[in-house]
């Protein structure tokens, strides 16, 4: 703990507390922690963002990315920070409603985080490979009644995982965790390749992680959990299929500081973002990644949070798939 | 489209100042940035994406290539002049460089490492071209059972640089294994020997154990014993290397280049293991074997166009199918997706212009290589000039800072110092640092891979034996196997008959 502490303090380049009132804030520039690794989805989602925000902010923005853990080693070295909100992270799907879900022994929980903000909303899509003779998700189930039926996922207890299960659950494979053999692989592009090389039969994921191969004719979409139909993405929507509860399992990022950060600091972000997902250019540069951007304040980016992450506590243990020990 | 049309639609798009102007400037960041201990290839790449958000597409690809090729070369510049590879593919070229620059002969170790560099730039490009498509096809073949097989056969290249005592090398190789077991569990996601910290979830930082491995029992050698080194300066010695030496290592140049080419055309396994495996197939064919680790010329030879090889063949994957090979191409793609370009099969439809416009960067940034290269050797050969007194302190500083900037963390910093005493200790009783580092690379990787096969086939190792890869790759471990066992043996009678 000695040196997360450590690394939290040093990490932030925090100096000591100047005791600024919230008016003067800020007064310096921001630590903002990505807790994923350069060239991926939330990196390239908070460093496109940054560039309005900046302007919003009229402070310089520091981004760092500290990453590991599926995202932990970032949000803890935030949740560890002084709450002065001068160290914010970019959460994701992923590091702040799946891992808490799954995870018994995550060193966080979301009660260690205020959230000012979710901005964008990524779909989820389900896919086989382009040859694969299963065109529906009828055919997928019935596949698994068969047996023999695999799913890849960037790692165990990630969005992924959580969203292979989640798809079999609802549409009434029992006991989907034995029906079909989750491979977890290393990372959300190894996730892809195991599908494409026919280590697994299909996986779930964000359609951006999608978009590309399905434009170029490698991979097969059957499903889209939203309401609406996807822009490229030729299949049925979660909608059409019946299964409502999908709406559920969306990817989103959006910005968290510790706990305890002030009201008027949320606030302000609350302003910040509004005016930063007004720019043209972020806005179309976002949606042609395959995302929506929907600026939520802080107090709907909670409770968006918190419904997210009940549903998919719910889904856990009634499947008994939290990670303990 | 007819070839031409494509060349010359792809000359249309790079055949300008600012884009010739991109490749030089990122080839000359990365061969700076490399040669900086501490400051990796991957860092480097990782430091620039953000300033190509907004240029055009196919400058920014540019840079971000020129940066990446950049950076595997420079990485062999502190490697041998101060056995800190700066940055993990040149870990390999550590083990004849530093050597050699130890005889004085620096100059002729960095021109080789040039030399070797470029030529395996060369046919790597070529080999993108040329076999873009096929290798990609043959790459999807490659699923767990097929890695496990590689990576088993992979390891054996730990009896290749363990120098004397193959007993002292196989001790160093399970250290590393074990300590490349920390970290989440990849089926059952639970913690593994992470003793209740957060910070050690995420393993032990792969650069902090390299760094720490490498460079820091220098430091401590140094400061344990200052008196033999007091003022000490090595000589860079005779700066050129002949045509003749190009020529006597151009065979371990050439196989190098390809074992670079097929490994990294297969996305997962990146260029530190195929220096690696460039190195041990040269110490095995080379009619010099026994010179290999005490300075041998064709070793440096062969590390560098194992490692430069894969440079050019990583964007197969990449642009093929749109999957990253390793963690640079993974920010590279990312940079892809920023100007909304998808790689996969249909951008050689749509975008040929941008596809044939990379090639042709591409064969130009050797070119540039070789330039900037040549004068980086020229500006960093004073280091060897430096009195060890002032040089060290100086990397240390250095080390701490790139090992912190790696993640942000100074975990990692300590992570490094620890790891550095492991290697003092490791190296006051002679035991070699390389097998350690090859099983720490490849531990991961087979565990995971077998375990994948194992899902796959519901726990049947009938798997591990399907289709003619995996089987090629038992000949080949069984086969490397025998001749160890062999080679042990004889060397055995030899003492006994001297005794």
């Amino acid at each position: 703990m000695k040196f997360a502490k450590f690394s939290a303090v040093s990490a932030m380049v925090i100096g000591l507390a100047t005791a600024a009132s919230a008016a003067d804030y800020p007064e310096r520039p921001i630590n903002m922690v990505i807790p994923y690794g350069a060239g991926g989805a939330t990196d390239i989602s908070a460093r496109t963002i940054a560039e309005p925000l900046g302007k919003a902010v009229g402070q310089s923005l520091i981004m760092a990315n500290v990453t590991g853990a599926g995202g932990a080693t970032g949000s803890v070295a935030v949740k560890n920070a002084k709450s002065d909100g001068y160290t914010m992270l970019f959460a994701r799907v992923g590091s702040h409603s799946v891992n808490p879900a799954m995870k018994a022994t995550l060193p966080y929980t979301l009660d260690d985080f205020r959230f000012v903000t979710v901005y964008e909303i990524n779909p989820f899509a389900c896919a086989v490979e382009a040859n694969s003779d299963i065109n529906s998700m009828d055919d997928l189930i019935a596949k698994v009644a068969e047996g023999g039926v695999s799913y890849s996922s960037s790692g165990v207890g990630s969005g992924l995982h959580l969203a292979g299960a989640m798809v079999l659950d609802e549409f009434g494979v029992e006991d989907p965790l034995n029906a079909a053999t989750h491979i977890p692989q290393k990372g959300g592009g190894a996730a892809v390749t195991a599908v494409l090389n026919g280590t697994a039969t299909f996986l779930c994921t964000n359609s951006s992680a999608l978009a590309s191969f399905v434009a170029n004719g490698q991979m097969k979409p059957l499903m889209v959990t939203t309401k609406e139909p996807v822009v490229g993405f030729d299949a049925p929507t979660a909608a059409d299929l019946g299964k409502p509860a999908l709406h559920q399992l969306v990817g989103w990022t959006g910005i968290a500081g510790p706990a305890d950060i002030s009201d008027e600091v949320a606030g302000k972000w609350g302003e910040w973002m509004a005016a930063a997902a007004g720019d043209e250019e972020f806005v179309s540069s976002m949606e042609a990644r395959g995302s929506i951007i929907d600026v939520m304040s802080p107090e709907d980016a909670n409770a968006f949070i918190q419904e997210q992450y009940t549903t998919f506590r719910a889904l856990v243990d009634k499947l008994g798939m939290r990670i303990e020990g | 489209m007819s070839l031409m049309d494509s060349i010359l639609a792809g000359l249309s798009l790079v055949g300008n100042f600012e884009a010739f102007f991109a490749l030089f400037a990122g080839v000359a960041i990365g061969t700076i940035a490399g040669a900086i201990p501490g400051m990796s290839a991957t860092m480097a790449v990782a430091l620039t994406l953000p300033f190509t958000f907004s240029m055009q597409p196919i400058i920014a690809i540019l840079l971000l290539l020129g940066v990446y090729k950049g950076g595997i070369f420079g990485g062999s510049i502190p490697a041998i002049l101060i056995k800190t590879p700066g940055t993990p593919a040149s870990s390999a070229t550590v083990l004849d460089g530093y050597p050699l620059a130890e005889k004085g002969q620096a100059g002729k170790a960095l021109g080789m490492a040039l030399w070797a560099s470029c030529t395996a730039d060369l046919i790597s490009n070529l080999a993108l071209i040329l076999f873009a498509g096929w290798l990609a096809s043959f790459a999807l073949n490659f699923g767990p059972p097929e890695f496990f097989t590689l990576i088993l056969f992979s390891l054996t290249i730990i009896a290749g640089v363990s120098g004397a005592s193959l007993l002292r090398g196989a001790l160093s190789a399970m250290l590393g294994l074990l300590l490349a077991t920390v970290g989440l569990d990849l089926v059952y996601g639970t913690n593994r020997f992470t003793f209740g910290d957060p910070s050690m979830m995420g393993g032990l930082n792969f650069i902090a154990v390299l760094i720490g491995l490498f460079a820091i029992p220098e430091v401590l050698a140094m400061v344990w014993d200052p008196k033999p080194h007091k003022g000490q300066t090595r000589s860079l010695g005779d700066n050129k290397v002949t045509f003749g030496e190009y020529k006597r290592c151009f065979k371990s140049i050439v196989r190098g280049s390809f074992i670079g080419v097929f490994l990294g055309s297969i996305p997962g396994i990146g260029a530190a293991p195929s220096a690696f495996l460039s190195y041990s197939e040269a110490r095995r064919k080379s009619p010099n074997r026994d010179n290999f680790g005490k300075g041998e010329l064709e070793g440096v030879a062969a590390s560098e166009a194992g490692n430069n090889g894969v440079a050019g063949a990583t964007l197969i994957p990449l642009l093929a199918l749109g999957v990253p090979g390793d963690v640079i191409t993974a920010i590279i793609i990312g940079a892809f997706m920023v100007h909304g370009l998808q790689p996969g099969p249909m951008m050689f439809i749509l975008n040929v212009d941008i596809i044939y416009g990379l090639f042709i960067g591409l064969i130009v940034s050797s070119v540039f290589l070789f330039f900037i290269g040549s004068v980086a050797i020229r500006g960093f050969k004073y280091v060897a000039d430096i009195p060890r007194g002032v040089l060290f302190p100086g990397v240390l500083v250095l080390c701490v800072y790139g090992v912190f900037a790696v993640n942000n963390n100074i975990f990692d910093v300590g992570v490094m110092f620890v790891m550095g005493w492991v290697g003092f200790v490791m190296l006051r009783n002679d035991i070699p640092a390389a097998p350690f580092l090859i099983a720490f690379i490849l531990g991961p990787l087979l565990e995971d891979n077998f375990r994948q096969a194992m899902l796959m086939s519901g726990s049947s190792p009938t798997i591990l034996f399907r289709g003619p890869i995996t089987w090629f790759f038992w000949g080949l471990t069984v086969l490397t196997v025998i001749a160890i066992i062999r080679a042990g043996i004889r060397a055995t009678r030899t003492l006994k008959r001297r005794a």
